[in-house]
């Protein structure tokens, strides 16, 4: 069994990339006008949150690899590293995000780390770089186990990741409208990602998609960007600060007041921590699904139009 | 890419980005010019809670809302905004106007940018919340 096949870090390889892009929207905004909107602090804030998380991949990285290395000694599967083993786990690893990146908005949990890449009320190239510090922590990598146990190299798994993570690096834009439409139709785009990007009631809990929509598509999660309804971006409740230590952890301090409240049941406290964000025990706060429906009250004509 | 390489990129990148977002004009933090704006921005964030005022301070960078469970905040965050309900604020003078103190570690402390007039008036609206 190969336990020293290596990849290269194409994160950090793509970093030169990333700030090369980041100037051509900059300027490209400036010079035409149009395409998206930058603000300093914000992009300052975005921009810190991308280094830190780098710094938390070179600082925790070993907790996932040790288990994903524990998981490749007990497979005794090993599908090697010919191209199209490589393609094929590039498709499932895509898969696996799709559910992570579902689950990471769905259980409050998961949301505590990522809620900071939505925290921004900008939608430009930054905004991509606006990741967790705190990923390790929702334990999201046993959704990677199948892949390691099915004989896909962790090193190459994440190598996948890596080149996942760096397409989807190029949708956080609003310079591009819309691609062909061959390319909206299978993969994810700027237009299919902006939606999930939107706090708008419509566009809510939609496009998890990392880099193929289809996925979207197989379980009913895919809304359309409609010109009509331009993405609102940011938080149901916008940040107060752009104090990146806050950015990355108001979550989980609001996820432990919330659980050490006195007078509540066990179940209470748990489902603070794995419910869908929003939830409370006396219902003082609403979530995804109670916005919706809120909102297709107070406009019963929108009902079964995209998103609701 | 050597480490000292990846950290001189890093640290080079985010300063150089800093300064070209600055120096082209987009420090400039968002303006409420009408109540609407303002009554607008907290909307955004509490739709649910119905508005019986609103006290939009001379600089524009701040309103004061009046709701029927108490008053509420809503200021600039960069180019954009976000509220707040002032439940267990506290309120500090300083020159220049008032800092609110949030029981609220995502929005924790609130500069507002008051004329003498504006201080005393939103220090009594605001009170002991």
């Amino acid at each position: 069994m190969s336990d020293q096949i290596t990849f290269p870090d194409v994160v950090q390889l793509a970093v030169p990339f990333f700030i090369a892009a980041i100037l051509a929207e900059l300027l490209w905004i400036r010079v035409s006008g149009k395409g998206g909107r930058y603000e300093t602090r914000d992009a300052i804030t975005s921009l810190l949150m991308g280094a830190g998380n780098v710094t938390a991949g070179i600082a925790l990285g070993f907790i996932a690899w040790g288990f994903f290395m524990y998981l490749w000694g007990l497979t005794p599967l090993d599908l090697g590293t010919a191209w199209w083993v490589i393609l094929l786990c590039f498709v499932l690893d895509d898969l696996r995000y799709y559910w992570v990146h579902r689950f990471g908005h769905r259980i409050r949990w998961v949301w505590a780390s990522h809620v900071n890449h939505h925290s921004s009320q900008h939608y430009n190239l930054t905004t991509a770089l606006r990741q967790t510090w705190t990923y390790t922590f929702t334990f999201m990598m046993v959704v990677r186990a199948p892949l390691i146990l099915l004989g896909f190299h962790p090193a190459l798994v994440l190598f996948c990741g890596g080149l996942n993570l760096i397409y989807q690096f190029w949708i956080h834009t609003e310079t591009i409208g819309r691609m062909p439409k061959w390319v909206e139709a299978v993969m994810n785009t700027p237009s299919h990602h902006r939606v999930h990007h939107g706090r708008n009631a419509r566009y809510l809990d939609a496009n998890y998609a990392g880099v193929f929509i289809v996925w979207d598509k197989m379980f009913g999660t895919f809304v359309p960007e409609l010109d009509k309804e331009k993405p609102d971006y940011g938080l149901v409740h916008n940040l107060g600060t752009f104090n990146p230590i806050r950015v990355a952890f108001h979550e989980w301090v609001g996820i432990w007041h919330d659980v050490t409240q006195p007078g509540l049941s066990l179940r209470d406290r748990l489902m603070y921590c794995v419910a869908p964000p929003g939830w409370s025990h006396d219902g003082s706060r609403e979530t995804s699904d109670q916005i919706k429906t809120r909102h297709l009250a107070a406009h019963p004509e929108q009902r079964g139009t995209p998103g609701f | 890419m050597p480490l000292t390489v990846l950290i001189a990129l890093v640290v080079l990148g985010i300063a150089g980005v800093a300064l070209l977002i600055h120096t082209t004009g987009l420090s400039q933090p968002c303006r409420f010019t009408t109540e609407a704006e303002a009554r607008a921005a907290w909307t955004r964030e509490f739709p649910l809670t119905d508005v019986t005022g609103v006290t939009l301070c001379r600089s524009g960078r701040a309103a004061l809302i009046a709701t029927p469970n108490g008053p509420g905040v809503v200021w600039p965050m960069g180019a954009d905004s976000t509220a707040r309900k002032l439940t267990n604020a506290r309120v500090t003078p300083r020159d220049g106007g008032l800092t609110l103190h949030l029981s609220d570690y995502a929005a924790p402390t609130v500069r507002l940018y008051l004329d003498p007039d504006e201080t005393a008036l939103w220090a009594e609206r605001i009170g002991t919340t």
